[in-house]
């Protein structure tokens, strides 16, 4: 047993918290700064924040040094998720093209592609949304029905995507696409890579139920797309998708038990202020929280000791997004219970502005749904982990 | 970064488990279950804790021990409580924790070489004092020495020898449970308010890790049941109720056995927030042997009710120790009052 980093990993952190210390104005970390904007300028201080950031030197924290990356370890990479949680960062503005499309790019992606797609994503020039989702094909990703039919160099897209993120603020989608007429299930799906910002694609933003807009529907009408922004081989999309979303899985958690701990302390904070912290109910649940995220922040450490020594955690990675979902999802019912006939007021009889937490509460709701649902980690983790029949 | 058992660590473990399956399996469980007037402790099971180093784990070189940490000891704690193996194996090992911790030059010497051998039986406990008796002590009448509270509700620990021994009954079979009185009491002169806490906490993680190992057997044992038995034409494990059910014991209990591996490794090193890990496991660890334990009952339906089947095993272990110490809610009270204020 060592939970210690190493040495030049500590000097790594080190340098990344007074880079955060100088680069995070103050105003950002008041609660609710972030839930006051409109989305659109939400997403330009953020885009510019990110792009200073990687002129700093602290984008691409495990990614190769000839694609401009820092070629750090493992432990660096969790060493960044958890500063900067911890220093309140914004959340970035293009997850999935630095969680999922990135690394896929440098796996199977071609010369081109690689040179195209990742020097961008680095500075966050180019926001990719994921074109998974359809109105008949969630779970069941391979029902979907977008088709692509080649015409000459190009593929001709129709159909439709939904729930999608960064629908309307995103430059470019990765999108699964029925390029075979008359196939079926995961066969003759391509991944095509679709500039948004042209004729045939139209962005709508959807509204959530927390009010916000992150998620759209995009509608292709006879868009084309280069054959050559196929990721993978053309027909072979699948593949290409299961590669991508295996990058969902590593020490993610860490990043999230620093942001679930802050936000158990801040709850524990209004039971006091409400008198409600010696009620032996609100204790016992709020105890319940803290031991599965203490679970959390155990199993990332787990998980991080397994990178490094480069095991593949496979289908147990459907642990963590339930561990992380399922806890998290229970503290904001806590804190609901907490409040008990106020928990639906705007701000407390006293004038404390509740409304930057219930954006975390109804955010909660979505957390076991995106990413493959409780139910769809739960099916994988008894069939592929535990070995029961299908 | 490591947070992971080491190869010679899991080794450790699966030589107990190897040892219980081709040794002692269930089978012999179910002796020890049935002969409840039996001192519950059989003899080649007790012979192999000594010469396989399962009692000297934590005793220092200088007193014939391994010198090895918690975390050795709560990876045989959870190959035990796996294998539900009867014996006092825990009571020995806690009393010489006590006696190596805080014991003079004297009863090191007296004491401790034969605990690690497996010579001598030891037992722990924190309820009752060697002033006004023990009422639940595990093992309590074949313990050569009993490490207790010297008097009630005052620091202070005794070492207690040649005292009377009345069973006392629990439905859990694989254990033995006795109430002492009288005997001679000596104290344990290096005892400290700080280290009799230490102590309990050990006492606290070695339950936790037999827990954890009670339920991550009981799911697996189920996990395999639950693919072979056919019903409707299919095998009941294809059910979805089944599959979550199962699939959500599977992390629960992957959870409880970082939580105890992590307690463990905290005491041993002294950590900030060892209180808190210890607490957490204990609470987490209870909670899922609960679980599981029940879990495994009723995936097996009708014959997992059934005295012949080895479910009761399980679950009643599982209920007995998941109070010891502090039950899920003394523990979450802990982790509250340590998180949120009193
Ligand atoms: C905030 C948010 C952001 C998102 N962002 C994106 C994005 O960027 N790109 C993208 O492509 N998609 C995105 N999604 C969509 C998300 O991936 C899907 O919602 C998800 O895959 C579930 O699909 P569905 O909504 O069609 O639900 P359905 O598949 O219709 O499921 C309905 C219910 O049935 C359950 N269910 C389905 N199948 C099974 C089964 N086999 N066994 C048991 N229960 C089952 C589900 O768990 C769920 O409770 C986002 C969703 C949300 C909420």
């Amino acid at each position: 047993m060592d939970l210690t980093f190493t040495p030049a990993e500590e000097e790594f952190r080190a340098e990344l918290r007074s880079w955060l210390g100088a680069h995070i104005p103050q105003e950002w970390t008041h609660p609710g700064f972030w839930e006051s904007l409109e989305d659109s300028e939400s997403f330009r201080l953020r885009r510019d924040w990110e792009r200073d950031k990687a002129d700093a030197g602290f984008a691409g924290i495990q990614w190769p040094v000839e694609y401009g990356g820092r070629g750090g370890t493992p432990g660096m990479k969790a060493i960044y998720d958890e500063e900067t949680v911890r220093a309140q960062a914004p959340r970035t503005v293009n997850p999935l093209g630095l969680t999922f499309l990135a690394p896929t790019v440098m796996a199977i992606g071609t010369d081109a592609q690689k040179k195209e797609i990742i020097g961008p994503l680095l500075r966050n020039e180019v926001v990719w949304c994921q074109g998974f989702s359809e109105p008949g094909a969630g779970s069941d990703l391979a029902a979907l029905s977008t088709k692509g039919v080649r015409d000459g160099d190009d593929f001709v897209v129709n159909g439709q995507k939904v729930w999608t993120t960064n629908a309307v603020h995103g430059d470019k989608i990765f999108t699964m696409v029925r390029t075979e007429a008359g196939s079926e299930k995961h066969r003759g799906i391509s991944m095509l890579l679709i500039d948004m910002d042209q004729p045939g694609v139209t962005a709508r933003p959807l509204r959530q139920m927390s009010g916000a807009s992150e998620f759209g529907e995009v509608f292709f009408d006879d868009a084309r797309v280069p054959a050559a922004d196929c990721l993978g081989e053309i027909g072979d999309g699948w593949r290409t998708a299961m590669l991508l979303l295996s990058f969902e899985r590593g020490a993610s958690g860490i990043s999230q038990y620093t942001e679930f701990r802050r936000q158990y302390d801040e709850i524990a904070a209004v039971a006091r202020r409400l008198g409600r912290a010696d009620d032996p109910v609100i204790r016992d649940d709020l105890a319940r929280v803290l031991t599965e995220l203490e679970c959390l922040r155990l199993h990332s450490m787990h998980v991080l000791t397994q990178v490094e020594q480069g095991r593949d955690l496979g289908f147990e990675a459907s642990m963590t997004k339930l561990q992380w979902s399922e806890a998290f999802q229970d503290l904001w019912e806590v804190y609901d219970r907490i409040l008990g006939e106020d928990a639906t007021l705007d701000a407390l009889p006293d004038g404390t502005d509740l409304r930057p937490l219930h954006a975390q509460a109804m955010w909660s709701r979505s957390v076991t749904i995106w990413g493959g649902s409780s139910q769809v980690q739960r099916n994988v983790t008894a069939e592929r982990v535990l070995g029961l029949p299908r | 970064m490591f947070f992971a058992l080491t190869s010679d660590q899991q080794e450790f473990g699966a030589a107990v488990r190897d040892y219980l399956a081709e040794r002692f399996d269930l089978a012999a469980v179910r002796t020890v279950v049935e002969n409840p007037s039996d001192d519950g402790n059989p003899a080649s099971l007790w012979r192999a804790a000594g010469e396989q180093g399962w009692t000297a784990v934590t005793v220092d070189e200088e007193h014939d021990g391994l010198g090895l940490g918690l975390v050795e000891a709560q990876v045989i704690a959870r190959a035990l409580g796996a294998g539900v193996a009867p014996g006092p194996w825990r009571g020995t090992v806690l009393a010489a924790d006590a006696i190596r911790l805080a014991g003079s030059d004297e009863q090191k010497a007296a004491w401790l070489p034969k605990l690690a051998a497996g010579e001598a039986v030891g037992a722990f406990t924190t309820r009752g004092s060697a002033a006004t008796g023990l009422p639940v002590v595990e093992y309590g009448a074949l313990a050569d020495v009993v490490v207790a509270p010297a008097e009630d509700g005052l620091p202070g620990l005794a070492l207690i020898t040649g005292a009377t021994a009345s069973p006392v009954g629990s439905y859990d079979g694989t254990t033995r449970l006795a109430s002492l009185d009288g005997g001679t009491a000596e104290a344990l002169p290096g005892t400290t308010v700080e280290l009799q806490k230490q102590l309990t906490d050990r006492a606290t993680v070695l339950v936790a890790a037999d827990l954890v190992g009670i339920a991550r057997e009981a799911l697996t044992r189920t996990v395999a049941y639950d693919r072979e038995r056919t019903q409707f034409g299919v095998p009941v494990g294809s059910f979805q109720a089944l599959k979550h059910a199962l699939a959500d014991l599977h992390v629960g209990v992957t959870m409880a056995e970082h939580a105890a591996l992590y307690a463990a490794h905290a005491v041993d090193t002294g950590l900030d927030g060892a209180e808190l890990a210890v607490a957490v496991a204990k609470a987490k660890s209870s909670d899922v042997a609960l679980q599981a334990t029940a879990a495994m009952i009723q995936f097996h339906g009708g014959i997992g009710y059934t005295w012949e089947h080895e479910a009761h095993f399980f679950y009643k272990r599982a209920k007995r120790l998941a109070g010891q110490y502090g039950d899920v809610a003394v523990s979450r009270e802990r982790i509250a009052s340590l998180t949120i204020g009193a």
